[in-house]
């Protein structure tokens, strides 16, 4: 049997890394079950043992507060690790120890790792390693600098020791008085339960009762253990009579005084306190004017890096995929004599082309991951929250959903994912459901080509009206739903620690970045071969009679024409009652810059980038040009970074700096005339007059702002909030860009 | 000194005070003793948010930021 070992700590103190540093590349990572919360399990080798290292997530306690919490007590509660590796930030002893006080109630063995002794020392703390393990009974202490993997050896050590040696008495805060006898009483009826003593240590589970512990009680009340909870009320009561303070309020204070105690003896603080660099920084980014600035200029940074940082990779990897792969791929099944099959048709168009439109997310989610690992790892993320918490709470919202928000402008994929820095999971759910009103990147080419076609030169008005209306959208739901779903709940409590600003180790990051875009890629694709699929197929089967045969049948005859004829009505009232606008639509969910190359596909025939016939190259060719492609997407990445400075600049007035430009690149100009003037002809028929094809267009327009985010977003809207919540976010969006679209053309169409 | 019912949130940063109970009730109020808020523990306002609020309290050597509506749920004594 392996010896399972938990490794418990509160949050922000470097437990990722000590785990990272003991487990190396020997690590799974997967979900809890039923939880969107990480699972991180990894194997060590510790002499002849073969230990398993189960990373819990980040807890101040054991209370049922937070999922983390919960997760964290079920698993030491029932399935009982060998010992508990207790990471300690050895600069915030007393809070920390809190943890380790629950633990140690719980009868599991515990090593201490006193991690950050570094930044203790720099405080002026002095800690007594060695009489912090004498007071606690002798359990192992062993001090860790987490960033730089020095005490790992020792920690291995106190492993080993404790599995092969368990220690038989463990140092527990002491209960007196009232609160210590109730105590004891209640654990002794516990004990008379054979039921509960399989589940439960009962003096655990004692003052649990006593601490009125919600998931506790509930799961007794479930196994119909009334007597027990009876004489833990009449126990609380009497606590309450001898002492007039609650026993929740008595415990708390006696472990704080179990720790305060210890903390004393071994803890030499300086008779002065030492500003460090961390409050220097402080004093900076959380300045009463500076403050917002930062703020706003991290954020644009974060959106600088997800969009156009990580724009010459998205390029490449569409490239390869949808350009070399897919030529590959259609070349070898010729060769194998399956060449303008059926079978061709949907290996290509349906489950490479949907293939590639995940693949294309990563370059944007690795860049995303980088900053949201760099900001909260340096502890910036907190600042931010606190900077911002104002202006959210306005919304119902948390301080930190403002960075998802803000990631939603660029794509509402790792919006989406951005949320996991929420910790309460009302505020992620909420983030993530206003987050897809923040008009995307993907949206803005349907804009423009609208806005040139029906606008000329005022195009910039539509592009800049609706990424209002999105944002006005997304306040409006968020106090439609503050006033109604949320109604008379009270916000989620902001006690929020500021961690202590510290340099991201790069493995971490590197760690963070590939473990969430492995996760997407496994969840996503899914969902994604799936709905790639079903849309080829409607593409390839006629709808009508006499009209073709399977895999060979004009657009305007298939299934899909049919059916997005059916569903066109639904649109009238907002004017675009056409089967071309709805098919947009329809196709607009795979991505909504799709919208713009369906339409193009069936006004003008063919795609004007598919019109360009080369020469075929050859495979070495092909190979060389991917290589290449690829050397090139980095130096562009690298440009872009640079470019980072002058735009941000810019962003002064009356500032115009060069950006760089390594390759002499121009900016392609495509020409869309033949597109527009075919979707002037083909509004204005669906509107009923020029005047109202206009405004047809921009109903249209908001609609393809407001509705379902494309399917990767949904996706990722799937795994992150379940079922149930993104069939509602479907539905909700669906409904109010219904709404919406036909709210304008209709009042607009007073006004004409 | 000795003023009756202060609460939290009606300190000034700079300002020091000592936790003599938590009010409120519940989860809100369980956390709070947790994060180290229990009888008797010092607590240091340093300074409040950009917008005013949260505020950034110091607490067992730690930083703790509360919004108003968690620190009026602090009686302290100055």
């Amino acid at each position: 049997m392996t010896v399972m070992i938990a490794l418990a700590g509160n949050p922000n103190v470097g437990k990722s890394t000590i785990f990272n540093a003991l487990t190396g590349s020997r690590q799974h990572v997967g979900n809890w079950p039923g939880k969107t919360v990480e699972k991180k399990e990894g194997r060590l080798r510790v002499g002849d043992e073969e230990i398993l290292l189960v990373d819990l997530p980040g807890a101040y306690s054991l209370t049922a507060y937070s999922i983390e919490e919960i997760i964290t007590r079920d698993f030491i509660v029932h399935e009982r690790p060998t010992a508990v590796v207790a990471v300690v930030d050895a600069s915030n002893l007393e809070r920390n120890l809190y943890l380790v006080a629950q633990v140690l109630e719980l009868e599991t063995p515990v090593i201490i790792v006193l991690n950050m002794t570094d930044v203790a020392s720099n405080r002026g703390l002095k800690i007594d390693a060695a009489q912090l393990s004498r007071r606690m009974g002798g359990i192992p202490v062993v001090e860790t600098v987490g960033n730089r993997s020095l005490g790992l050896e020792p920690l291995k050590q106190a492993i080993k020791q404790v599995t092969e040696n368990p220690p038989l008495a463990l140092p527990q805060a002491q209960y007196d008085g009232v609160l210590g006898a109730e105590m004891a009483a209640l654990a002794a009826q516990i004990t008379q339960n054979p039921v509960l003593v399989a589940h439960y240590q009962p003096r655990w589970l004692a003052t649990k009762l006593l601490e009125n512990d919600e998931a506790i009680v509930e799961a007794l009340e479930a196994q119909g253990e009334t007597e027990l909870l009876a004489a833990a009320a009449a126990a609380q009561a009497r606590i309450e009579d001898a002492t007039e303070d609650d026993a929740e309020t008595l415990i708390a204070d006696q472990r704080y005084t179990f720790i305060g105690d210890l903390v004393a003896s071994v803890l030499e603080r300086p008779s002065t306190s030492i500003l460090t660099t961390s409050d220097k920084i402080d004093e900076i980014v959380t300045h009463r004017i500076w403050g917002l600035p930062i703020f706003l200029l991290m954020m644009w940074l974060v959106f600088q890096f997800t969009s156009n940082v990580s724009a010459p990779f998205l390029d490449w990897v569409d490239g390869f995929v949808n350009g070399t792969i897919y030529g590959w791929a259609g070349a070898l099944l010729t060769a194998v004599g399956l060449g303008d099959t059926w079978f061709a048709a949907l290996l290509t168009d349906g489950i490479i082309a949907g293939v590639g439109g995940v693949l294309v997310f990563v370059p944007v989610l690795l860049f995303l991951y980088m900053a949201l690992a760099v900001l909260e790892d340096s502890g910036y993320m907190a600042r931010a929250a606190f900077v911002m918490d104002r202006v959210m709470r306005w919304m119902g919202l948390h301080g930190k959903s403002f960075l998802p928000l803000i990631v939603g402008f660029g794509c509402t994929v790792p919006a989406v994912y951005a949320t996991r820095t929420l910790e309460n999971e009302k505020d992620r759910k909420l983030t993530g459901f206003l987050a897809t009103f923040m008009s995307c990147g993907a949206r803005l080419p349907v804009y423009v080509v609208f806005g040139a076609a029906f606008f000329g030169t005022a195009s910039g008005n539509l592009i800049f009206s609706m990424y209002l209306v999105g944002i006005a959208v997304a306040l409006a739901t968020g106090f439609a739903l503050k006033y109604t779903v949320y109604k008379g709940q009270q916000p989620a409590p902001f006690v929020m620690e500021l961690p202590p600003y510290r340099l991201p180790r790069p493995l971490d990051v590197w760690r963070q970045m590939w473990e969430r875009v492995q996760g997407f890629l496994i969840k996503a694709s899914t969902v994604i071969l799936a709905v790639s699929t079903v849309l080829w197929l409607m593409m390839a089967v006629p709808g009508r009679a006499n009209a073709g045969s399977f895999n060979d049948v004009a657009a305007e005859d298939s299934l899909f024409a049919v059916l997005s004829g059916a569903v066109s009505p639904i649109f009238q009232p907002a004017g675009f009652g056409s089967w071309e606008a709805s098919g947009s639509l329809i196709t607009g969910f795979m991505a909504k810059e799709v919208i713009v190359g369906t339409m193009s596909q069936i006004f003008v025939g063919e795609e004007v980038a598919a019109a360009e016939v080369t020469e075929p190259a050859s495979f070495g060719e092909q190979v060389g040009e991917a290589v290449l492609g690829f050397g090139e997407a980095a130096v562009l990445t690298v440009q872009e970074l640079l470019n980072i400075a002058p735009r941000t600049i810019n962003l002064l007035p009356g500032v115009t700096l060069p950006t760089f430009n390594f390759f002499g690149i121009e900016e392609e100009v495509v020409d869309n005339t033949r597109l527009e003037a075919a979707l002037i002809g083909s509004f204005e028929r669906s509107a009923g007059s020029a005047a109202l094809g206009a405004l047809a267009a921009v109903a249209f327009n908001v609609f393809v702002l407001l509705y379902v985010p494309c399917m990767v977003a949904v996706a990722a809207m799937r795994q992150e909030f379940g079922n149930r919540w993104t069939l509602a976010q479907v539905g909700y969006t669906l409904a109010v860009a219904w709404i919406a679209a036909v709210l304008v053309f209709q009042v607009g169409k007073l006004f004409i | 000194m000795n003023e009756e019912n202060v609460t939290l949130d009606q300190l000034n940063p700079g300002q020091s005070a000592q936790v003599k109970k938590i009010h409120g009730q519940g989860a809100v109020r369980r956390r709070l003793m947790e994060m180290g808020l229990t009888r008797g523990v010092q607590i240091d306002v340093v300074k409040a948010s950009p917008l005013g609020d949260p505020v950034d309290y110091l607490v067992r050597g730690y930083h703790l930021s509360l919004r108003k509506a968690e620190a009026q749920l602090i009686e302290v004594i100055i």
